[in-house]
């Protein structure tokens, strides 16, 4: 079983996702601050952490980024109320696989933990729209190429997430498999956490991720 | 103000209070004529609290009729002045000084009048002026005024009337000389807090109508859908106020056109519209019926089609815009939709058909609906 742990401040909004998430996955631990969250995470090794972006203490970020640097093994879904940029952009970049609203239906939520789990990223719907518009083409390409720019299968994969279909549907619609699926997805993750675009650095620069 | 005489006359004339005080303190002068007529009109008088509304003027008297009573008036202070009844040269000023300052009162704006009262009057938080301050000023201003009177009956040398008039101005400054320097740094106080307190009060107030409503409505709803409706609306108007520059009110952009188009659906049908929109640019002609449309088309989903939610999409790119509304319920067969619906024939195709756009719709029974449109904008 996938053994997860929680983090958020808000003791009533944990203990919901808490018990949705209990019948589906191992539940190995939780806290309420950065600190505690960082030891607890190094020793329990869980497979998936769910985490806050906004909480004293650094927040979020502080927590994947400091777990992120000794123990990269480790997957990250960033669950917040915020679907601002500035901190999807930097949950991401600090090296979260996915970001999810705290709007989410708890079905939706489990399979997510799930495809990070295994290794694949994902994304909202507001994710999607958000990195089609920071990749726009019509912005100058700076540095890296194929790091800059999506490819046309990438940005169709996004536009399809877009609108508000599952993986599974996607790839109905574009006659392309999952797998084909998660793998553009996942290349995009890659493009979003190493690109250099100006939007993402400027961003990134603000925020003091860089 | 002791008896409420003036106040009742001034009600009766239609002229302002303060006029008629005015005149009662000049004839008080003129021999103590206006004192006596004060008591005399008060005891003839009857109550307003028997009388209620039945002595004010219908209406405010004319200028002509002002003129009148201004003259009659002055006639009275000539006859008095005629027969003796008089204080001497000193009337005349005092007359004019009082019925200029009565006409700068009742000129004045309600609010600055409200606040010269307030001024005048020592707060809970002011230093009260000491009752020695008071005594003092006053005595200083009385000590002035007899010294003015002896003078002026013996017509000796201007020197006492010098020294008198140094102590009336003394006493002013006494009495007044605080409250006029209070009243500068008050004023600039007042201008900072205000300033402070209307972000406050700005936040206050949308909080109020906002979040708070929304609560309570919360509160007295027993449907689980519909709380989370009203949630999903308070959480996305509370984001654009907050998060968008200028408060979520640039109004002419087809990102919040569209936004504000599913907030009043989701609000009206109890159904979650997830909007996700790329680019945007500023509403004209051809963007206004796409809108238009893009509405319909989530108010049909939201209507007739059962899903749980509805996903609208929009990109704008630099030649076109598109917009896609998405749901996964029922479906339906386009070609057997019944003539009489005219909601997707005019108010979607017909619509984006007009504006020189295009409307797309596939939907199948059981597998969802997808309205395409698109604008070309160059």
């Amino acid at each position: 079983m996938t053994t997860i742990y929680l983090i958020d401040d808000h003791e009533l909004f944990l203990s919901g996702v808490r018990s949705e998430l209990s019948e589906r996955f191992d539940v190995v631990g939780w806290s309420t601050d950065v600190d505690t969250a960082t030891d607890e995470i190094r020793k329990a090794r869980p497979d998936v952490v769910l985490v806050d972006v906004h909480m004293p203490g650094g927040g979020g970020l502080a927590v994947v980024r400091n777990v992120h640097a000794t123990n990269p093994e480790i997957r990250f879904l960033a669950l917040s109320v915020s679907d601002a940029p500035e901190d999807v952009i930097a949950m991401i970049r600090a090296g979260s696989r996915g970001y999810v609203t705290k709007s989410i239906d708890p079905a939706s939520l489990a399979d997510a933990v799930e495809r990070v789990a295994s290794g694949d990223a994902v994304f909202s719907p507001k994710l999607a729209g958000f990195v089609l518009d920071a990749f726009s083409e019509t912005e100058p390409v700076e540095f890296d190429p194929e790091l800059d720019r999506l490819t046309p299968r990438e940005r169709e994969v996004l536009r399809q997430i877009a609108r508000g279909y599952a993986y599974k549907q996607v790839a109905a619609r574009l006659s392309i498999s999952v797998k084909t699926v998660e793998t553009h997805v996942s290349a995009v993750l890659r493009k979003l956490q190493l690109s250099n675009r100006h939007e993402l650095a400027r961003w990134a620069t603000e925020r003091r991720i860089v | 103000m002791i008896a409420g005489l003036a106040g009742g006359i001034a009600a009766r004339l239609g002229v302002s209070t303060v006029y008629v005080r005015a005149a009662f303190v000049a004839l008080a002068l003129a021999g103590g004529v206006g004192v006596l007529c004060y008591l005399i009109g008060w005891l003839v008088t009857p109550d307003q609290r028997q009388c209620g509304s039945l002595i004010v003027a219908e209406e405010p008297p004319t200028t002509t009729q002002r003129i009148g009573l201004a003259l009659a008036f002055l006639a009275v202070l000539i006859a008095l002045d005629a027969v003796g009844l008089w204080f001497g040269p000193v009337v005349w000023p005092t007359v004019l000084f009082l019925f200029g300052g009565a006409l700068i009162w009742d000129r004045s704006s309600a609010e600055s009048r409200e606040r010269m009262a307030r001024f005048a009057r020592p707060s809970e938080g002011d230093q009260p002026r000491s009752r020695a301050q008071i005594f003092a000023g006053v005595t200083l201003m009385v000590v002035g005024v007899v010294v003015v009177l002896a003078s002026l009956r013996s017509f000796q040398s201007l020197g006492p009337v010098a020294i008198a008039v140094l102590l009336t101005a003394a006493g002013f400054m006494l009495l007044f000389g605080p409250w006029v320097l209070g009243l500068f740094q008050d004023l600039s106080d007042e201008r900072t807090a205000r300033i402070r307190s209307e972000e406050r009060a700005e936040m206050a107030a949308h909080l109020h109508d906002s979040v708070l409503q929304t609560l309570a409505m919360i509160q007295r709803t027993d449907d689980p859908q519909r709380m989370i409706t009203l949630a999903r609306a308070q959480e996305r108007d509370l984001r654009a106020w907050l998060f968008e520059p200028d408060g979520g009110s640039n109004g002419g952009s087809v990102h919040e056109a569209v936004a504000d188009a599913a907030a009043k659906i989701e609000a009206t049908f109890d159904i979650p519209i997830e909007v996700v929109v790329v680019g945007d640019r500023a509403l004209d002609d051809r963007l206004t019926p796409l809108v238009g449309a893009a509405t319909e088309a989530m108010a049909n989903a939201a209507k007739h089609s059962g899903a749980t939610s509805i996903s609208v999409y929009v990109e704008c790119s630099d030649d076109s815009v598109d917009a896609w509304i998405t749901d996964q319920g029922a479906g339906f067969d386009p070609d057997t939709v019944p003539p009489d619906r005219r909601g997707i024939a005019e108010s979607i195709v017909a619509r984006m058909v007009r504006s020189g756009g295009e409307a797309t719709i596939v939907s199948e029974p059981g597998e969802g609906t997808e309205v395409h449109l698109r604008s070309e904008t160059r």
